[in-house]
């Protein structure tokens, strides 16, 4: 692959997220290829070194992207990753699709008492902001989540910290698919 | 591991080679640009070479915002060709909430030469109420796209300035995204929107004269070498031409 198709792929993931593409298009220079369940499609998402990731920017200080509602976001986030990733001693990626009333029951076991509306409401934002970046795969219509290709950037430490981060979790209502 | 990463960086010592790094990451994953007094890779206009050449190849460059601040855009090239293939995503709709926010706070106090150079980001507010009431956008969009535009740190909700914030309600800024368009971009931005705003006007038909004709060659790069030669920002943009060869 060409330095400039490289570049351009870089590029595509800079303005508009992971893409997903055909399983035998595009093999560009650093980035890992996230193979979907049914081999159907592939994500295509950038390799950093740990020392190029977002969590230099605690190191030096700096602030990140501003997240609307972080609290509930990273908690709906949270949620996700308890009801999809039924297998944490696992790979976090591609994980297995579940329903968003289980992901509303396990958000309201960690947010406690709260109005129902106010409670769908929240829990709708989060999802719609988490899916906009790629964190998750929303399905408005069959109301299903999925853990996005995004997930799979995770490193092995973030991992093992999320992985303790499941087991305080309450889990989903009935037993997910 | 990312032999992208590794094949910019081969020459460097260890040393440089972090430097580099953590200048990427500041610039690509900051909010806001980053003072170069902060980061050798900034400072160094060496070490800086480096971290262009780095850039240049994952689609991106240096842009210089103010005269101590640094951020990293999309390489001109490359925007021709993610606007050609329609990579975005921000919707219509989003880019029109947006472009009125850049004509409120930037265009309008800009022709009353309230705001001066050619940046995109501004200190003059524009209403909620102010995008609503003159729109032809439908207005039940406009909070949802505004939502958006600020997760992607293209506008910004300004700082609450006593009592206006009462009267109209929330208002907005160009966000600190808008840092990261280069000279080029600002210009293309700029012209455009006169393009759209006075489309008979004199300065349109400069702008139009300017351009090369449509069909063949696709850079627009002509026009800013005619007219501006070695504008001081252009200095990013040079090294990264070298580069590609």
């Amino acid at each position: 692959m060409s330095t400039d198709d490289t570049a351009l792929w870089w590029a595509r993931h800079r303005a508009a997220g992971p893409q997903r593409v055909p399983p035998a298009s595009a093999h560009p220079t650093g980035m890992i290829r996230l193979v979907e369940p049914d081999a159907s499609a592939v994500w295509l998402l950038p390799e950093l070194p740990d020392n190029a990731r977002p969590d230099v920017l605690d190191e030096l200080g700096l602030p990140g992207v501003a997240v609307d509602q972080p609290n509930d976001t990273a908690r709906v986030l949270a949620a996700c990753l308890r009801c999809c990733w039924t297998e944490p001693s696992g790979p976090v990626w591609p994980a297995v699709p579940a329903p968003f009333d289980h992901v509303i029951g396990v958000f309201r076991g960690i947010t406690g008492s709260r109005d129902e509306r106010a409670l769908h409401a929240a829990a709708m934002g989060a999802v719609r902001r988490l899916a906009g970046a790629g964190w998750v795969l929303f399905d408005e219509d069959t109301r299903v989540v999925r853990l996005g290709p995004r997930v799979a950037s995770w490193s092995a430490a973030e991992l093992s910290t999320l992985r303790e981060l499941w087991r305080s979790l309450p889990a989903p209502p009935a037993g997910a698919a | 591991m990312s032999t992208v990463f590794d094949s910019a960086l081969a020459e460097l010592n260890e040393r440089h080679r972090d430097e580099v790094l953590a200048a990427f990451a500041a610039l690509e994953h900051g909010r806001e640009p980053v003072p170069e007094a902060q980061l050798l890779a900034l400072r160094d206009a060496t070490v800086r070479r480096d971290l262009q050449r780095l850039l240049y190849r994952l689609g991106r460059t240096l842009v210089r915002a103010g005269s101590t601040h640094w951020t990293s855009g999309f390489r001109d090239d490359v925007t021709e060709r993610l606007a050609a293939e329609g990579a975005t995503a921000q919707s219509r709709m989003d880019r029109a909430v947006l472009v009125l926010v850049l004509v409120h706070s930037v265009a309008i106090p800009r022709s009353q030469g309230l705001v001066s150079g050619d940046s995109w980001t501004s200190a003059h507010p524009t209403s909620v109420d102010e995008l609503t009431r003159y729109t032809q956008l439908p207005r039940g969009e406009i909070r949802p796209s505004l939502q958006r535009l600020r997760a992607a740190g293209l506008v910004q909700i300004a700082p609450p300035r006593g009592r206006s914030a009462v009267v109209d309600g929330p208002a907005y800024l160009p966000g600190p995204a808008l840092h990261r368009l280069t000279k080029a971009a600002r210009e293309r931005l700029e012209h455009e929107l006169i393009l759209a705003a006075a489309p008979d006007s004199p300065l349109a038909a400069a702008i139009r004269a300017r351009r090369p004709a449509p069909a063949p060659a696709p850079p627009p790069k002509a026009p800013a070498g005619q007219a501006e030669p070695a504008a001081p920002a252009d200095e990013t943009s040079t090294p990264e031409r070298n580069e590609d060869t």
